[in-house]
């Protein structure tokens, strides 16, 4: 049962790397960590944290967008090129099918930070730049949070054409990022609707922010690790919803 | 000894919406068959007649919007239904960055086949193709023919006992339609129930042993190949030298002009009418060529199902 799992996904990992877009934009990621040097020399104060500052933006914005441009075709491709039939038609559920592909690109997601990190550490030890603690929560949270991407880019993907998937999940990634300031917004406000309606949409939509912690990772503040540890059960909790969400829809898909 | 059924519909009915707010059409008007074990079936239909509708359902890729789809006694809902069965779709489409070999092993060990064996069996598989020699190659390299017969390799790596082929010989030169035929027919021999969708008819007399005529989303005949020579028994009576007004009679009778050759005409009858023909023809000074007896073929009777069901046409 595990190894119908595992072989969708070690599948869709090589299926992934043999895409030279990805490499193009990881090639891009890397030469962004690799000019925050150079952004840097312009500044007399805090080199090294604009340094990284730039550094994890940029891990952060191309993570993101590779999320995002794999996990809307991730589906939506197998059913359009018709592989979709002769896997379906073995003894493998939609849910296993579903859960495989995921897993895969999460994995291929996380090889491809793995880059980026490997970069980003390498450019901050040659700028003599710190490297603690936080930036591995940091950079943690982040892998999190791209898995997250997925999971939402999945279900898009389930029912929606790749363009429309990536119109969702660009809409549901920044309404994640500004929820929890649009809920600070509502509570100074003084109509009670304006609260409450605020406060639920931050509710309804993954706090997205509660998984960026590259601030503090940059400027040497401490993160609480009850926080910490809240945001990694928020994350699975959100994978795991999307991804509920996703199976519901793709099971009940007609594969014409 | 009332063999196993393997295949059952019943009922089978298929909707669809043609878009988001439409009026939904249905495509399969409650269909229902049965396929034993060990024969070779073959559903055939012209082009939108909902065959590879029915086949979908069955393989659990489209749901049904009613009726009873089981397969080897479960319903085709559960994905354990498909553990003994192999599907080989029209025009197969893989990965194509996989070689023969990658891909066989892939897909054994999505059906849970033994890790120990799946390398032995995928070299047996590729064998049995004739796809040993192409074994390294990426899929993209391979042509038309390869891809259907890596198709048919997929649906037998896990070594089921029934298997699913969509137009297993489209797109074939009359060789490869030889061998994906003799394949058939050796896994068939091998003890393999074959349930083939697919319209090219001679295959379909050759090697099937039972038929269903979906069309229109309607079964509009079903029963052993066989069968349906002895359901009318025809005539061809050749003759020559017929006197023009006879001829003319004839034709009005038949209600078709006289086909033939030079001073002989051949002319199709029931039995019913053949002696009283013959009898008329000599009297009138015509000279008896020959009478045969018309096998009719699959392709008559299939085209007399598709005619019937036609707007206007003698259900």
């Amino acid at each position: 049962m595990r190894g119908v799992v595992t072989a969708i996904a070690a599948n869709t990992v090589r299926d992934a790397v043999r895409n030279r877009v990805l490499y193009i934009l990881v090639f891009f990621a890397v030469v962004m960590i690799g000019t925050s040097v150079l952004l840097a020399t312009l500044s007399y104060v805090e080199r090294e944290r604009i340094l990284q500052d730039v550094g994890l933006s940029a891990i952060r914005f191309f993570g993101v967008a590779i999320a995002i441009f794999m996990g809307v075709g991730l589906i939506q491709r197998e059913v359009e090129r018709r592989t979709v039939y002769t896997i379906l038609s073995k003894p493998v559920t939609r849910a296993r099918f579903l859960a495989g592909k995921y897993l895969g690109l999460v994995a291929t997601l996380w090889l491809q930070l793995a880059i980026m990190v490997a970069a980003f550490v390498g450019v901050s030890l040659v700028a003599g730049a710190p490297l603690g603690v936080g930036h591995a929560t940091a950079l943690g949270l982040m892998a999190l949070e791209l898995a997250v991407v997925v999971a939402f880019a999945t279900l898009f993907s389930s029912f929606a054409t790749p363009f429309l998937a990536a119109c969702y999940s660009v809409g549901l990634y920044l309404v994640g990022h500004l929820t929890r300031d649009l809920r600070g917004i509502g509570a100074g406000s003084e109509s009670v609707a304006v609260q409450q309606v605020t406060s639920w949409i931050h509710r309804l939509f993954p706090d997205l922010s509660a998984l960026n912690r590259s601030i503090e990772a940059v400027h040497g503040l401490p993160i609480p690790p009850a926080e910490v540890g809240l945001a990694v059960v928020m994350g699975t909790a959100w994978c795991f919803g999307f991804l509920l969400v996703a199976v519901v829809v793709f099971e009940r898909r007609d594969f014409r | 000894m009332e063999r196993e059924t393997i295949v059952r519909v019943e009922g089978l009915v298929k909707d669809f919406r043609p878009g988001f707010g439409l009026k939904k059409k249905r495509v399969l008007h409650g269909i229902s068959f049965e396929v034993k074990r060990g024969e070779v079936f073959g559903f055939i239909g012209p082009n939108g007649a909902g065959k590879t509708t029915t086949l979908k359902v069955l393989m659990g890729l489209i749901r049904a919007s009613a009726g009873r789809v089981e397969l080897l006694g479960r319903d085709v809902g559960d994905s354990e239904s498909r553990r003994q069965i192999g599907f080989a779709p029209e025009s197969p489409y893989f990965y194509d960055f996989l070689s023969g070999r990658e891909i066989l092993t892939f897909y054994a060990r999505l059906c849970d086949f033994p890790p120990e064996r799946i390398a032995k069996r995928v070299e047996e598989v590729l064998a049995q193709v004739g796809l040993s020699h192409a074994a390294e190659a990426r899929l993209r390299t391979y042509s038309k023919g390869m891809l259907q017969r890596i198709g048919v390799a997929q649906a037998l790596v896990h070594d089921p006992g029934v298997l699913f082929l969509d137009e297993p010989m489209s797109g074939l030169d009359p060789v490869g339609r030889k061998e994906i035929r003799d394949l058939i027919m050796r896994l068939n021999a091998e003890g393999k129930t074959v349930f083939m969708n697919t319209h090219i008819l001679s295959d379909v007399e050759m090697i099937c042993d039972r038929v269903a005529i979906i069309v229109n989303g309607r079964i509009a005949y079903q029963g052993e190949l066989e069968a349906f020579h002895g359901d009318r028994k025809l005539y061809d009576v050749t003759l020559s030298s017929l006197p023009a007004d006879f001829a003319e009679e004839v034709e009005s009778r038949l209600g078709a002009p006289l086909a033939g050759r030079g001073d002989r005409v051949v002319l199709r009858v029931p039995e019913k009418e053949m002696h009283e023909l013959v009898q008329s023809a000599l009297a009138r000074g015509a000279r008896l060529e020959e009478v045969v007896r018309h096998r009719e073929h699959l392709e008559d009777l299939f085209l007399r199902m598709v005619e019937a069901e036609q707007p206007g046409g003698q259900a």
